[in-house]
């Protein structure tokens, strides 16, 4: 604390002034556009703090002292003009327009910058690229936007969350999503829903957003301290400006759908198919075609029972304006979507009020309320290997049987969808009906969120600003579930509802103190220093009743026969005490220098360990301000050159538990009575996982900043990685595993974006936006005694190892080398590299291939391999925008290359059960000896042959694409009406989002994940659903 | 200046609201759990530990289910209807390998068990010798507190050398057993520990038992707690069956006439006067509490073994993952009496016949039986026999009273048994009917060094026979226990 204050007494002695005599300098502002004036231009003397504003007929006047040189011209839109004094008294000026955003301000760690002098890795994403895409929740839309910024979309289901990953996976057990702060409160991220997932930042409605920052190196976020390991992501929601009010509606509707369904078997081919199988294992069961309902053949296509085409529609209205003292931003939002999955549906009502007032010369204050209510509904999609799972249920179910019986009731038998006389299980098949779940099941999330700020500054002199912000973030949520008694998982209670109910209520508090100043007219210093505080708590209960007594009613609060279990809660609080400070340099524009440290105390941790410190510091020298390029006529190709260099030491503490420190014992029942067991094996050790980042970037302009390129090259050291050190099973440790910082990794890479402003006509504008990275992941450490670490998905299957000298979450299965041709056999590789065949129908199943002895099974504990990484080599985006007179088109693409993904849904469409397959097993699969092919001989009940039973490499894909991700064209009407309804623009457009993928993957789109976020089992994908392409029309009006 | 103080004081006032760290804030202490300090402060807390080795005990990976579920399916009576690896396919069919669900998960349910014993035997006697439990709870509290955890780490250890190791009387236990965790562990450190013979576990067991006898609560006073938790009859009854195990007849003979009189009607003669229900279905009858149960594991709609854990998942009728009955000829149902209870009891759906012990799948509150009556006096007349080498009347009254409790007119006489081997056939297959869903049949089958029997289901084809020198005799030990205890061996 001493400290701090020492800190800011010496900040406090620099801020006086000595102002002397002065001379009065007139002027005019007007645009180089069309000559007309410009109001509320920033006129500044410069190295002082001395200014004003030009007026509506942006005329000027301004005492200067004698001492004052140089006249700065600033004004959001157009290049920053400096102006010689030299004596005159009257200075008018042409400010040129900036075309290609060389002045724009950034936003940075608690506080703004020109984006010139920032040496830190930030990218900036405009709000307006993002709302554009009509979806959901902006982190959606961020795909392919920013160089070393990685956006999976896990499915199609709506409102999923998608995998960030900024500069690549920087943790194994922790999580690697970033720190999201919106206007300046950090914020819950993630999946605030149970079965109906909803994204929490989706609560932030995109048309709000003014901008997107993605902090990325140290530098840039070493003063978000412990939380900055994995990038951070600064959002700015939109604030009132100009004199006019301007009032703006944007609305959209259209539809979405699935895209790259299996093609399966039909009735006839899976009969064929099947029982030529029957007959291959030498069984004599012979399946039957039987009718439906409506009298005919059965043949379902169950796609369509689980599918459908999404009509959605949205609206957004806005009202913004500002008179001199006081700024708002109004806007109401309403979405309403359906999904490409039957009875998937989200709504979200959205309010926002942002306002800023001046109250007197020195203080303003601000404020920011916006209210979301959001509610989804789904059905179980189910990824992995729920029986539920509809997505499974689309391509596992045969096309003989159907959702009707005959007499117009649900197939069904013991609750699960049946054989109806086929010959296939007439008790069920254990697998759900999905026209019966689909109809009668339930699963909602309702949320209400407040994200609310309020702050003062004070400026008792110029350049001295004081700051204190206190946001909130309150997140009441419901979640349902409602099963039918008739069938799927209601049949064995007689009905089920299940509800949870939570409350996160987070506050942030956060005073800063930030004094800008010029020395000796060419040393301009910024200090900033500040104290932040965080609390969350959250709470929650759940209830579950069964046994419905009137199936009618869908709800918990309805009739029912037993309370199912004792009511559940959780619990759980956490708290940051930060201080940090930063001193920002730069000797006339040419050098400069940046330091920031900051220290967290965290209260998950043990008492030794709470406190921890962080920091980073960054040069940069801006080459293209040095007279020997200025001055060399090299300006004219070299418009900006500038070196940087940055280090810095971040943490993640997202893998810390509320008590991870504490040794637990929970409470639970024995029948009626009550028990204590022990639940937490803690760790007192336990502290923040801390990454090392190095970064070197080079930007330049080319042709007077037509081309603007960055490049950098990173390195980030990821050490004290939390693992859950695996222990010994018959320790009887609970989890059988212990967290400790003992694992290590890296991540290097290059990034490289350029924006490239091809035509900049009045009429006819070009822009071209490109980004690339290349991206090096290893593992380098992992807990003592610990070589590789085992990931399953859904606990079922094995998927994934992570092991030392390779990247992170490698897929795992057993070689395979085709199909036999002399026998029709799969051909495993055991550990020794012999080559076994696999004969279902035989006793002796497995034989070696070279002398057909009986060899030992093949197993994945045994035998498989780490095969394949699944994380991109390279990825980026490619946009290009174009307008052309009223016209606008806009194409953006995605690409990501050199990675492998675990087709595991294709072990399911190849499984010899009674599951469907795909027509490439019916017309391919192997039939007489010399066929060469990848499909085994068909033999009933097979599960190992295809990988069902264990990851097989013959259904490991490489995963390169390049995405259509949107596509849009519009047409833009100017002032209509005017002075009837002086309407200024209406834009109508429409546009495709996901329109197309180039991939040779073959399942529906490589980009799935089954783990979602999980860092230890990526690229798997394994009965998810299927990506959805969407298409909408829409217009934007403003007034 | 005058700016300057301005702005210090504001400063100021700024840093005196949010500067102090809130301390309780800092360190917030849980309120939903307890520190590991507190864990025997008071004599609810330790009594709670006490049900929560119980609790731990009748996990549904182990005997809350699974357990019992596994040593039937993976025998000769049962079909599924499912082939799903979930509800334990590959135990019926013998597929089971190191890295199998159900390998990994017993054992790991087990020995969870047994550190929450070894934790809780360190932490109550560290207490008790420091002084601090003086007031909180007795000496005999203690004794039995400690003789309770003793008897469930016992049975962990013997269901953990029945699954995974080659039976005693292989080699008269000198095969691999398991890892003897006998201490409690709660830190990284310890991950290797090489398994000991079968012998040396067998010895833990008995000695476990033995420390418990004579401090065990002769009796609860309490006919619920007389089941869910173990007093003496308990651990004498498990005796028998550890012994049987062994082939030690005599130590069998001996510890069943602790509690079984030599002359019907078989009620235990001291402690808890467990007797036979005149029902043979009664005993698994809701409340599940009646005098035949020894031990059993209490579940409630709020404390259950969970999905696809649970004894009705397995063997209620209307559950597509159940396991029925094979009716064939030459299987136990054909053998059976058309007249026999065991028999009658038996219902069909859709042509399969289905056990009806077990049928709340809604909200799964069937009791997991451990351990009954019927199996000490079969234990007893079977060890009577072997003993002795000679059919005693003693030992056809101890059969017929459980057979003839549902076979009215099935009563045997000496006169049955031709040969020893007559006898020892008659009461395995009569302990066949009687335990048929109790997960008796897999531990018969090995300690009597029979071959596990082939069975043929029409819609997921033929299973062969184990034999007893095959691999697949036991279950493997756990991949993960392989990789990270590296003196463990397969």
């Amino acid at each position: 604390m001493k400290k701090i204050f020492l800190l800011f007494s010496l900040l406090l002695m620099t801020g006086f002034l000595v102002i002397g005599q002065t001379s009065l300098v007139t002027g005019k502002v007007t645009s180089s556009e069309d000559g007309t004036e410009l109001p509320g231009v920033f006129v500044t003397v410069k190295g002082t703090t001395l200014g004003t504003i030009t007026g509506p007929d942006g005329k000027f006047s301004l005492q200067v002292p004698s001492a004052g040189r140089t006249l700065v011209f600033s004004f959001v839109g157009y290049v920053t003009q400096e102006q010689a004094i030299s004596g005159r008294n009257v200075i008018d000026v042409v400010l040129q327009q900036d075309l290609f955003n060389v002045d724009e301000v950034v936003v940075v760690a608690y506080g703004t910058a020109q984006k010139r002098d920032v040496a830190g890795a930030i990218s900036t994403v405009s709000g307006g690229d993002i709302a554009k895409m009509n979806l959901q929740s902006f982190d959606q839309a961020l795909a392919g936007k920013a160089a070393g910024v990685s956006i999976t979309l896990p499915n199609g289901v709506l409102n999923n969350p998608p995998v960030i990953r900024i500069r690549g996976f920087n943790s194994i057990t922790s999580s690697s999503n970033p720190l999201v702060v919106v206007d300046g409160v950090p914020v819950f991220t993630g999946n605030i829903g149970g079965t109906a997932i909803q994204n929490s930042l989706a609560d932030i409605n995109p048309s709000d957003i003014q901008s997107m920052e993605i902090l990325k190196d140290a530098s840039a976020t070493a003063l978000y301290g412990s939380r900055a390991a994995n990038g951070v992501i600064l959002i700015t929601t939109k604030r009132g400006s100009g004199v006019k009010t301007k009032v703006t509606y944007d609305g959209f509707a259209g539809w979405t759908e699935p895209y790259r369904l299996f093609d399966l078997m039909n009735a006839e081919q899976y009969l064929a198919h099947k029982n030529l199988a029957y007959a291959n294992a030498g069984s004599s069961v012979v399946l039957q075609q039987v009718n439906g309902p409506d009298g005919k053949p059965v043949d379902t296509n169950w796609a369509d029972y689980v599918y459908q085409k999404g009509f959605q529609h949205s609206h957004a209205i806005t009202v913004s304006g500002s008179s001199p003292s006081t700024s708002y931003f109004l806007s109401v939002g309403y979405t309403d979507q359906d999904g490409m999955v039957k009875k998937n549906f989200y709504n979200r009502k959205n309010a926002r009020m942002n306002m800023d007032h001046k109250v007197t010369k020195f203080l303003s204050i601000g404020a920011s309320v916006a209210y979301t209510n959001g509610y989804t509904e789904s059905p179980n999609t189910g990824s992995s290997f729920a029986t539920a799972g509809a997505a499974r249920l689309a391509f596992v179910l045969p096309p003989i049987i159907g959702p009707y019986l005959p007499d117009g009731s649900y197939n069904l038998a013991g609750g699960t969808i049946a054989g109806m006389g086929t010959g296939l299980a007439a008790g069920g098949l254990g697998y759900h009906n999905p026209a019966q779940i689909m109809a009668t099941n339930k699963h909602t999330t309702d949320s209400d969120r407040l994200l609310a700020t309020l702050s003062a500054s004070l400026e008792p002199f110029k350049g001295f600003v004081l700051k204190t912000v206190y946001g909130m973030d309150n997140l009441a949520r419901e979640t349902t579930t409602f099963w039918h008694p008739i069938g799927g998982d209601g049949y064995s209670y007689g009905g089920y509802a299940y509800n949870w109910t939570g409350k996160d209520k987070r506050w942030t508090w956060t005073n800063t103190a930030n004094y800008n100043l010029t020395v000796a007219d060419r040393l301009n210093l910024g200090l900033l220093a500040g104290l932040e505080n965080q609390r969350t708590v959250s709470r929650s209960w759940n209830a579950t009743k069964t046994g419905v007594s009137d199936p009618l009613f869908e709800t918990f609060a309805g009739p029912w026969t037993t309370a199912y279990g004792v009511p559940g809660g959780g619990y759980g609080e956490n708290f940051y005490s930060s201080y940090f400070g930063r001193i920002t340099a730069n000797w006339d524009k040419k050098y400069y220098l940046e330091g920031s440290l900051r220290r967290d105390g965290y209260s998950g941790l043990s008492k030794d360990n709470k406190w921890g410190n962080f920091g980073g510091v960054s040069f940069m020298w801006n080459v293209a301000n040095e007279g020997f390029i200025a001055n060399s006529g090299l300006n004219d190709i070299f418009s900006d050159m500038r070196l940087k260099l940055s280090y810095g030491r971040v943490g993640n503490m997202f893998g810390i538990s509320n008590y991870g420190s504490l040794f637990l014992y929970s409470f639970s029942l024995y029948g009626d009575l009550p028990t204590l067991y022990f639940s937490q094996a803690g760790n007192a050790d336990l502290k923040w996982e801390t990454s090392d980042k190095y970064d070197v970037g080079l930007s330049f302009g080319l042709l007077n900043d037509r081309l603007q390129a960055d490049l950098n090259y990173f390195y980030n050291d990821v050490n004290n990685l939390i693992l859950n050190v695996p222990q010994s099973p018959s320790k009887g440790i609970p989890g059988n595993s212990i967290p400790a910082n003992v694992g290590s990794m890296f991540n290097k890479g290059f990034e490289f974006s350029l924006t490239s402003y091809n035509i900049t006509r009045p009429n006819f504008n070009w822009t071209t936006n490109f980004n690339f990275t290349a991206l090096k992941n290893e593992v380098t450490e992992l807990a003592p005694g610990v070589e590789e670490i085992r990931t399953s998905t859904a606990d079922l299957e094995t998927t994934n190892i992570t092991m030392v000298g390779l990247p992170v979450g490698n897929i795992l299965a057993v070689e395979t080398r085709g199909v036999d041709p002399a026998t029709g056999f799969r051909i495993f590789v055991n550990a020794a590299g012999q080559e076994v065949l696999y004969n279902h129908a035989a006793t002796n199943k497995w034989t070696y291939r070279s002398d057909g002895n009986v060899a030992p099974a093949i197993s994945t504990a045994t035998d498989a391999v780490a095969w394949a990484s699944p994380l991109p080599k390279y990825y980026g985006g490619l946009d290009n925008n174009l307008e052309f007179r009223g016209f606008d088109v806009a194409l953006n693409m995605t690409y990501a290359f050199g990675f492998y993904v675990y087709a595991g849904s294709k072990a399911g469409i190849r499984d010899q059960r009674w599951w469907n397959n795909s027509v490439e097993v019916y017309e391919t699969a192997w039939k007489k000896p010399g066929d060469i092919t990848n499909i085994p001989k068909p033999i009933i009940n097979d599960n190992i042959s295809n990988g069902s039973a264990f990851p097989i490499t013959e259904n490991v894909e490489k995963g390169d694409y390049l995405k259509i991700r949107n596509l849009s064209a519009g047409y833009t009407f100017k002032n209509i009406l005017p002075g009837v309804m002086n309407i200024e623009r209406i834009r109508i457009y429409g546009q495709v989002f996901n329109a197309f993928v180039f991939t040779k993957y073959s399942g529906s789109d490589p980009e799935v994940s089954t783990n979602t976020d999980s860092n230890l089992a990526p690229g798997i994908d394994r009965n998810t659903a299927p990506q959805a392409r969407t298409y909408t029309f829409g217009v934007n009006v403003s007034f | 200046m005058k700016k300057t103080i301005k702005g210090s004081i504001i400063l100021a006032l700024i840093l005196l609201i949010t500067g102090c760290t809130k301390d309780e804030w800092m360190n917030p202490v849980p309120i939903t759990s307890v520190y590991d300090q507190f864990a025997f402060d008071t004599k609810a807390r330790i009594e709670e530990q006490v049900n929560g080795i119980y609790s731990s005990l009748k996990s549904g990976q182990h005997l809350g289910g699974r357990f019992q579920i596994y040593n039937d399916v993976r025998c000769d009576n049962f079909l599924p209807r499912s082939s799903n690896l979930v509800t334990n396919f590959a135990t019926w069919n013998h597929t089971v390998i190191s890295s199998t669900n159900e390998v990994q998960n017993l054992w790991g349910a087990i020995y969870s068990t047994v550190n929450t014993v070894n934790l809780f035997l360190e932490g109550i006697e560290a207490a008790w010798s420091g002084g601090k439990l003086d007031g909180v709870i007795t000496q005999a509290e203690y004794d039995q507190y400690r003789a309770e955890a003793l008897a469930v780490r016992a049975i962990c250890y013997f269901d953990l050398v029945q699954m995974y190791s080659k039976p005693y009387h292989m080699g008269n236990g000198a095969n691999r057993g398991v890892p003897l965790r006998l201490t409690a562990n709660k830190t990284r450190e310890g991950n290797d520990m090489a398994p000991s013979t079968v012998a040396q576990v067998y010895d833990q067991i008995l000695n476990d038992l033995n420390d418990a006898e004579p401090f065990a609560k002769a009796d609860f006073s309490n006919t619920s707690l007389n089941i869910t938790r173990v007093h003496r009859n308990t651990i004498i009854a498990y005796k028998t069956r550890v012994y049987l195990h062994m082939h030690d007849w005599d130590a069998v003979v001996t510890e069943s006439a602790k509690i079984v009189p030599d002359a019907a009607p078989f009620t235990a003669k001291s402690g808890v006067a467990h007797a036979l229900n005149a029902s043979y279905m009664a005993t698994f009858a809701s409340p599940n509490v009646t005098k035949e149960s020894i031990f059993s594991l209490p579940h409630t709609s709020s404390s259950n073994p969970g999905t696809q854990n649970f004894l009705a998942h397995y063997y209620q009728k209307g559950s597509s993952e159940s396991y029925y009955l094979v009716t064939g000829p030459g299987s136990l149902y054909a053998t059976m009496d058309a007249t026999d209870v065991r028999k009658t009891s038996m219902e069909t759906a859709s042509s399969k016949v289905y056990i009806m012990k077990y049928t709340d799948r809604s909200t799964r509150t069937d009791w997991s039986p451990v351990i009954r009556w019927a199996e000490v006096l079969l234990n007893r007349s079977e060890a009577l026999v072997r003993a002795g080498n000679a059919v005693t009347q003693e030992a056809v009254d101890l059969l017929n009273a459980v057979r003839t409790r549902s076979f009215a007119t099935g009563a045997y006489t000496l006169a049955s048994f031709a040969t020893i081997d007559d006898f020892i056939n008659a009461i395995l297959l009569e302990r066949n009917m009687e335990f048929l869903g109790e997960g008796i049949r897999n531990m018969d089958l090995m300690r009597t060094g029979l071959a596990i029997p082939s069975k043929s289901s029409p819609d997921f084809g033929t299973v062969g026979a184990i034999l007893p020198t095959a691999q697949s005799y036991f279950w493997p030990v756990p991949d993960s226990e392989l990789s990270y205890n590296k003196l463990m061996t397969p």
